[in-house]
């Protein structure tokens, strides 16, 4: 049995060599873990998600692109793989709303309105006077 | 500037800020699992700077009208 002895806390020997296999179970964690938080800054290096903007768009429209269908894929090796079937499930109603021209006919109803009111409550309120003053007769 | 270029430029600024934050996020919790025991700060700061960044990206956007977003295109061989 090779290494030095050394007395250690309990006062049972404890050889120099689990040092180095404690030392190395650390570095070894460490190194995995550096691997992996390495790779996930390399991978966002090199797909360039905080480059300039043009380019985070290419990336979210190319994984738009392929997300579905690697889902899909990966659904269908599922069930084959399991037996399982995945029910089919109908197809979302497509919705068509254009926002941009709600809002801008919005915006334009509002102004309008607003543009009108000043005139609109003077004639409104000359009705009601001519209004009480019939009635007052 | 004309509409249809600010719309481009709108969605171009809400594609970025969708990537960018999600990339922080993202490696936030990478960081977090791996060297900060879990804890949440990470997230918050990857997800932070992603933002700053694409806000950054946007601002520069609006305030510089003439530049163009042009797209490298191979040249094909005759």
């Amino acid at each position: 049995m090779g290494g030095e002895c050394v007395l250690s806390d309990s006062g049972q020997e404890a050889p120099r060599n689990t040092w180095f296999l404690q030392g190395w179970k650390a570095s070894r964690m460490f190194l995995i873990k550096g691997s992996v938080a390495g790779g996930a800054v390399y991978l966002v290096y090199d797909q360039e998600l905080l480059g300039p903007s043009d380019k985070s768009q290419a990336a979210l429209q190319k994984a738009g692109e392929v997300v579905p269908p690697a889902v899909y894929q990966f659904s269908q090796y599922v069930c084959q793989q399991t037996g399982l079937q995945i029910p089919q499930l109908p197809a979302p109603p497509k919705i068509y709303f254009p926002v941009r021209d709600s809002w801008n006919a919005g915006i334009m109803t509002v102004m309008s309105a607003l543009s009108v009111a000043p005139s609109k409550a003077r004639e409104y309120s000359k009705e009601g006077w001519e209004y009480v003053k019939a009635r007052t007769k | 500037m004309s509409e249809s270029e600010l719309g481009r430029k709108w969605d171009r600024c809400l594609a970025d800020a969708v990537v960018k934050i999600g990339t922080g996020f993202g490696l936030g919790i990478v960081f977090s699992l791996t060297f900060f025991k879990r804890r949440m700060w990470p997230l918050a700061f990857g997800s932070g700077m992603g933002l700053g960044m694409a806000y950054s990206n946007c601002q520069h956007d609006f305030q510089a009208p003439y530049l163009l977003h042009g797209k490298y295109v191979k040249e094909q061989e005759q």
